[in-house]
């Protein structure tokens, strides 16, 4: 079947991702009884837990699917699919490490020197290095072909880079910045041209972070400012003028996972709390819907995670599974408040009040985040044949 | 090419000579396509050789009705293949001859009383209004879910003598009523988990129909869209259009997934009932969205019977309340996921399909 096609396969059932899926279970239930973490929305941004992110990487629960000489465990994506949507489920605090295991650890097995995998895929698989997506600018939001930030080659042959990234996730906590940089001018005639991506030590001197505060006050965001930043000429990431392409197989990992259905499952657990409490039929039937929901949204990620065991990069279903699915994180809150008397509030002392608060602050950033569904649903009109 | 391509080529190649009709009192439904059908041994499909069935697998039946439901066809095929004649046998009752239309009621106003003294399959006789029979008036035998003594009864009548009353869906399909006055029937009585099977295999079955309409007519709208020119270039070249036809396919794409998973869980022999009552309420869900835009995308042509359009978004709009209303499933899913306790939703979410 056609990687482009809009529909894929059934996913096969995997008696092993069953199995790890009920040893993630158990952890995460006495994790939770041991007060180890709080249960919140949307914690693949805003949980940031080193220490459980290690715990994870003990646990052979991180870089799951790569080689075991790079620290991976070599296991399927249908596995990991399993790990991750446990976690997500739980709202658990994997946001440290989320980025490293979802998409770098891939681009750097795809892309990567041999001394770079093996210098960070092990500790990417630990759990204890973590990377920031280095995309957006200032100026380059869905034009990310319209970026300015610069690399040029020293005498030397390192790279000297210039500019500045945005709406970075957690780089205040992260060790490296795989970051698109334009490498040569920008060519009107191919606007994909002269791209290259570079990893960057964020400790690097001339690089500055500052935060950028979202809706509720939460420090997630950063601008990465590069003022003649050197980056050793080894760092180069894949081959130079190949960024466009590389960035393009980046974004199906990392568009394709559970977290584009699930940032707000954690509130429709709250609500099926409260339904199982009341007595309303309205409620259950909208219980009914949001399960339905999620159960079609299930077995379309399972699909792609399929795709992805059988070596193919399904960009365009990724694409749809997240238009549909970061659609459904935002209905939640509207489906659950028509049934429920409720008033948001992140000091609630109602559970579903501050499950609530947090998904709607966190609302507009679902269908932003990692593409927005405009920019979505032109892929997908591209796999229609529209474009 | 595999058994079920070949299966749904004969299905497809048969259909070429039977365009879809707007369906009148004269005219109820497909007769010479049924005979073509049955003439194929299509109509025996994934029911067992020694009941007289044609033999195959569950997904060959359903590949079949998913094309007849692309093509609108007018012929009882889903409720046979699907939900009545796989009932029939497994009650171990006599499959009436696959080339006579056989369809599936439920009927919460029939009740059943034996006329012998066995409990495994025996004779009843029925009494009692049937509603919203699916092809009355053009089934020959009508499987229906009555009330007995003893508990629920799965009943096999032959209605061809029964007058119907002419109610129709949306679409014109029948939907008609039959009075049973101590008609005699052979029978099963069915414990209360099978009754809730057979009920949601035939919220399945239409669910399988929904999908493969929400798929032909996403199909149908993409072709229009690249075809109709407006302000000099193809509707599809306009961004507000590919934003539409994106939307679709996204619902498309969820309920085609969900469906096929809870065919495999039919298959599999394992929650039936939630499986079926997810992807009946997921598909129906869809039509709203799906209906609405392909009209929209279809423009005024796509709003009159000139264009087959309709055949389809007419069939959606019914379906997705026949077979238990979406809003029915809907609490069927939402108190099972419930069924372990205020905290079993997400154990029950990955567990159903």
């Amino acid at each position: 079947m056609s990687t482009n096609s809009l529909t894929l396969a059934p996913a096969p059932r995997s008696e092993a991702a069953e199995q790890v899926r009920a040893e993630v279970r158990e952890f995460l239930a006495a994790e939770l009884a041991a007060g180890s973490f709080t249960t919140h929305v949307d914690t693949w941004l805003s949980g940031v837990d080193p220490a459980f992110s290690r715990k994870l990487g003990e646990r052979g629960w991180l870089g799951m699917t790569w080689p075991k000489k790079y620290g991976g465990h070599e296991r399927s994506a249908m596995e990991r699919y399993a790990v991750t949507e446990e976690l997500l489920a739980a709202g658990a605090p994997v946001a440290a490490h989320w980025i490293a295991d979802r998409q770098s650890g891939p681009n750097l097995l795809t892309y990567g020197t041999e001394q770079q995998r093996q210098e960070l895929l092990p500790r990417i698989a630990a759990g204890e290095c973590y990377f920031v997506i280095g995309m957006s600018e200032p100026d380059s939001g869905s034009d990310l072909a319209s970026i300015r930030t610069k690399a040029t080659r020293n005498g030397g042959g390192d790279w000297v880079v210039n500019g500045a990234k945005v709406w970075t996730s957690n780089a205040h906590h992260s060790h490296y910045a795989i970051t698109l940089v334009r490498t040569s001018p920008q060519d009107t005639a191919n606007r994909h041209a002269g791209m290259s991506q570079l990893l960057i030590d964020l400790s690097l001197p001339g690089i500055t972070i500052n935060p950028i505060r979202i809706l509720d006050g939460g420090h997630h965001f950063n601008e990465m400012v590069f003022e003649d930043v050197v980056v050793p000429g080894d760092m180069l990431l894949g081959e130079e003028g190949n960024g466009w392409h590389q960035v393009t197989a980046e974004l199906a990992f990392e568009r394709s996972g559970p977290e584009r259905f699930l940032s707000t499952y954690p509130l429709v657990a709250e609500f099926a709390r409260r339904v199982a409490a009341a007595d309303d039929p309205a409620a259950v039937a909208t219980l009914g819907r949001l399960s339905a929901s999620i159960l079609a949204l299930r077995q379309m990620s399972l699909r792609i995670a399929a795709a992805l065991d059988r070596g193919e990069l399904p960009n365009i279903p990724a694409a749809l599974v997240k238009d549909v699915g970061t659609t459904f994180e935002g209905d939640v809150i509207d489906e659950i408040r028509r049934v429920v008397d409720v008033t948001p509030s992140l000091d609630s002392p109602d559970p579903l009040g501050r499950a609530l608060a947090e998904a709607q602050l966190h609302a507009p950033g679902y269908t932003l985040r990692g593409g927005t569904n405009e920019i979505l649903r032109g892929i997908v009109a591209r796999g229609l044949g529209l474009r | 090419m595999s058994d079920q391509d070949l299966v749904v080529e004969t299905v497809r190649d048969i259909l070429t000579g039977f365009e879809p009709f707007a369906l009148t009192a004269e005219r109820r439904w497909d007769a010479g396509l049924w005979s073509a059908l049955a003439s194929a041994g299509l109509t025996g499909v994934g029911l067992p050789e020694s009941s007289g069935g044609s033999g195959g697998e569950l997904a060959d039946a359903v590949a079949i009705v998913r094309t007849l439901a692309a093509g609108a066809a007018a012929v009882p095929v889903a409720e046979q293949l699907l939900v009545a004649g796989p009932a029939v046998v497994a009650a171990d009752l006599t499959l009436p001859p696959v080339d006579e239309p056989l369809t599936f009621a439920l009927g919460p106003a029939v009740t059943a009383h034996a006329s012998d003294d066995g409990d495994g399959p025996g004779r009843f006789t029925l009494s009692g209004t049937v509603t919203d029979v699916a092809w009355s008036g053009a089934a020959r035998h009508l499987v229906v879910l009555a009330a007995g003594a003893a508990g629920p009864v799965l009943g096999l009548i032959d209605v061809s003598g029964i007058e119907a009353t002419s109610a129709v869906n949306l679409a014109g399909e029948p939907r008609g009523s039959l009075v049973l006055d101590d008609v005699a029937a052979s029978g099963a009585l069915l414990n209360s988990a099978q009754l809730e099977e057979l009920k949601a295999r035939y919220a399945l079955t239409r669910a399988v129909q929904l999908a493969a309409a929400l798929e032909q007519v996403l199909a149908w709208t993409v072709q229009y869209a690249g075809e109709r020119v407006q302000f000099g270039r193809p509707l599809g070249k306009f961004q507000a259009i590919q934003m539409e036809l994106a939307e679709m396919s996204g619902e498309v794409t969820a309920v085609t997934a969900l469906t096929d998973a809870a065919v495999q869980a039919v298959e599999r022999d394992e929650n039936v009932v939630l499986a079926a009552a997810a992807a009946k309420v997921r598909a129906g869900a869809a039509v709203e969205v799906v209906a609405r835009l392909a009209h929209q995308v279809h423009g005024a042509i796509g709003f009159t019977q000139e264009h087959k359009l309709h055949h389809l978004t007419k069939r959606l709009w019914s379906w997705r309340d026949e077979a238990g209303s979406e809003l029915a499933w809907s609490r069927v899913l939402g108190a099972g996921v419930l069924a372990d306790g205020p905290d079993g939703l997400w154990p029950a979410l990955t567990r159903i399909v």
